[in-house]
């Protein structure tokens, strides 16, 4: 591990070439334990960048478009705003970052603990 | 009274010499009638007439028979139809008529075609990186906090929702049958759902000869959407002149569907031509199959994925490839054949009766993850994994206009007796289920040649398995026993945890297709005649959480 003045410096060099950095940081992410997919969108939903599939990509873009989670939020109470959005689904969780212009969505696959089958016995 | 006019008159004459106006009232005398004031006329004109004659040429004998001219009576009670008549004439006004013409200088043909849908290209939008860079690195760190602690989470465990209203009972919704068919006895060979989800056809012949026959069969069609569904007419009959053994709707034409005739024919019929169903045939030529068709499977052309050929297989050990070329006829592309001795030797077989080194081919399943590699269910009880993309030429000598291919690459152990169905499952790319004559459903793994688990469902026959197109753990499998099985591996992996009853007598159900579209409809045809199309209770139709996992893990657990 780079020690920190090195590390400052490898942080100073990204931000000499934004492009790198940002493929730097999707990578990061994709690491993380469990993580299917990750996308970024702008406030129209159209993707920018996206590490899953094109068809897998352009059904989780339609997510921002209709985001309305802004509105509920600031509505309710102008001093509150909306910061992270987190939705459990069936097969995995959703999270979405948001921003002024740009939307973080990353696909996670939560581990169960409990297993639910058994093996069979072989008639 | 004519004639005793005529009488009166003749003897009236011999007296009337030389009386002139005297024969009048003598004529009257004798037999008076009333004469109207034209008849009193015409009688002195005769009389005078007769009397003129009498004095004529000689003198006549005292009794002479003359003739005299007709006597008319005019009737009395019919009055003489007077009539008033007026003449009147009518004459439409003119006409005008004009000529014109005109011709249209310029002409232009358009002509318009719609394409399937490719993959849809999404646009790559203009970015700022640094925006991004800089958007990025204020959200990290927020993203990974969050994802470690979902990691940990046990917040939603074993937590689901329903969002339907769940179906607790498996339902009968249509019973459809062809009356004509069911009169000749033919049992249903085949049911296929079109690409829509909205029509069934089902493909009537017989299971059970072993005889060439020259049964007519039929296939059948209904249009389950349409209001005033009538289960004993369907939307569309074609006559075939041969039992039909398979059927394969489209993959997105809804309209043309593929069948094998017992005569080792595959035709290609198009439901929406009432008059004129049959599209392509393959004839009977030297490439055609010299054993009945058991399965026809659609394919999409390598290059042009929106085109398809037909895919044949058949006792006769030739798996056939076939394209639909002008003029309605099928033509061979490509073909297979499997010999004894061309085998892949990872499994001890049984030593084939000497003299047959073809393999009879029953069933036939693509993987849905590779689109070239396909398995096979033979009658030795041993499926097979092939490939299109085999290269070495089989050693057989029927003959073909295409060079035949070995196309088996590995052989798995095999049933008690002749597979008839290979299903793969949709969701993960090794698995695979066979069932054969002996009753049992083998789940094999591609990797290895034992089967991974192996259920015996049914003291009979089994006809066929299908897997769930929507839940990774659900099969369902056709018995001759007359019932439809369906299996939840999750709940239980040795007893059906549904087991639906067709037929009422134990004739045995022949041919099972689930709806990709409407995942709650499952069709099965059986011996006697009648396709019967049951509605799923929800469980069978919503994937729980996690299921493919847990498909994986079968996968794994049981091989080890």
């Amino acid at each position: 591990m780079p020690g920190p003045a090195l590390s400052r410096v490898h942080g100073l060099f990204l931000s000499l070439v934004p492009s790198l950095e940002v493929e730097e940081t999707l990578e990061r992410l994709q690491s993380q334990k469990g993580v299917q997919g990750i996308m970024v969108a702008n406030t129209e939903g159209i993707p920018i960048k996206s590490t899953m599939d094109d068809p897998t990509t352009a059904r989780y873009a339609k997510l921002t478009c209709n985001l309305k989670a802004r509105s509920t939020v600031h509505t309710s109470d102008p001093q509150n705003d909306f910061t992270f959005l987190r939705i459990r689904s069936k097969k995995n969780e959703i999270m979405v970052a948001p921003d002024k212009d740009y939307f973080l969505i990353v696909i996670q696959n939560p581990t169960e603990s409990a297993t639910l089958w058994a093996p069979s016995v072989i008639t | 009274m004519l004639r005793e006019a005529q009488g009166q008159r003749s003897r009236c004459s011999a007296p009337a010499r030389g009386a002139g106006r005297g024969a009048v009232p003598m004529a009257t005398r004798v037999r008076p009638w009333r004469l109207g004031p034209a008849g009193s006329a015409g009688a002195e004109k005769l009389a005078t007439g007769g009397a003129a004659s009498a004095e004529g040429p000689g003198r006549p004998g005292p009794l002479q028979d003359e003739t005299l001219g007709v006597a008319s009576v005019p009737s009395r009670w019919r009055d003489a139809q007077g009539f008033r008549g007026e003449t009147k004439s009518c004459q439409t006004a003119s006409v005008a008529t004009a000529d014109a013409a005109s011709q249209a200088r310029k002409r232009a043909d358009a002509e318009v075609q719609t394409e399937a849908p490719g993959p849809g290209v999404l646009p790559a939008p203009r970015h700022d990186s640094a925006r991004l860079a800089a958007f990025l690195r204020r959200v990290e760190a927020t993203v990974v906090r969050e994802l470690n602690r979902n990691w940990r989470s046990h917040a939603f465990d074993g937590f689901s929702v329903n969002w339907t209203e769940p179906q607790c009972t498996v339902t009968c919704l249509h019973t459809l049958g062809y009356p004509p068919a069911q009169g000749q006895g033919l049992h249903v060979t085949s049911v296929s759902w079109n690409t829509t989800g909205s029509v069934v056809a089902c493909a009537y012949g017989r299971l059970d000869d072993g005889d060439w026959s020259t049964l007519k069969s039929f296939v059948c069609a209904w249009n389950l959407d349409r209001r005033g569904l009538s289960p004993r007419q369907p939307s569309a009959v074609v006559e075939v002149p041969s039992a039909v053994m398979c059927l394969a709707f489209h993959p997105t034409q809804p309209s043309h569907v593929a069948g094998g005739l017992y005569s080792g024919e595959v035709l290609v019929w198009d439901l929406s031509r009432p008059e004129d169903p049959l599209l392509w045939c393959t004839g009977l030529t030297d490439d055609t199959h010299t054993d009945p068709v058991y399965q026809v499977v659609w394919l999409p052309e390598p290059r042009h994925s929106h085109h398809f050929r037909v895919l044949s297989v058949a006792t006769d050990g030739k798996v056939l490839l076939w394209q639909g070329v002008g003029a309605g006829q099928l033509q061979l592309t490509e073909g297979f054949a499997l010999v004894v001795q061309q085998l892949p030797r990872n499994t001890k077989l049984k030593k084939p009766p000497r003299g047959e080194t073809e393999v009879g081919t029953t069933a036939v399943a693509f993987s849905s993850f590779d689109p070239s590699l396909f398995v096979l269910g033979t009658e030795g009880g041993f499926p097979l994994k092939c490939s299109l993309a085999a290269e070495e030429a089989a050693l057989t000598r029927m003959p073909s206009s295409v060079p035949l291919r070995a196309p088996a690459q590995f052989t798995f152990s095999p049933h008690g007796g002749p597979v008839y169905s290979v299903s793969c499952s949709p969701f993960h790319r090794n698995l695979f289920l066979s069932a054969g004559t002996d009753g049992h459903v083998h789940l094999y793994s591609m990797l290895q040649a034992q089967p991974l688990t192996s259920l015996r469902l049914s003291p009979k026959y089994l006809f066929a398995v299908r897997w769930s197109p929507v839940r990774p753990l659900v099969f369902a499998a056709a018995s001759g026993e007359g019932d439809v099985q369906l299996f939840d591996l999750q709940k239980s992996s040795q007893k059906p945890t549904v087991s639906i009853k067709q037929t009422q007598d134990g004739s045995p159900v022949y041919c099972l297709e689930f709806n990709r579209q409407q995942t709650q409809l499952l069709a099965a045809g059986d011996a006697q005649g009648t396709v019967k199309v049951w509605q799923l209770s929800s469980e069978f139709t919503e994937q729980g959480p996690r299921e493919t996992e847990d498909l994986e893990q079968l996968a794994e657990e049981v091989a080890t």
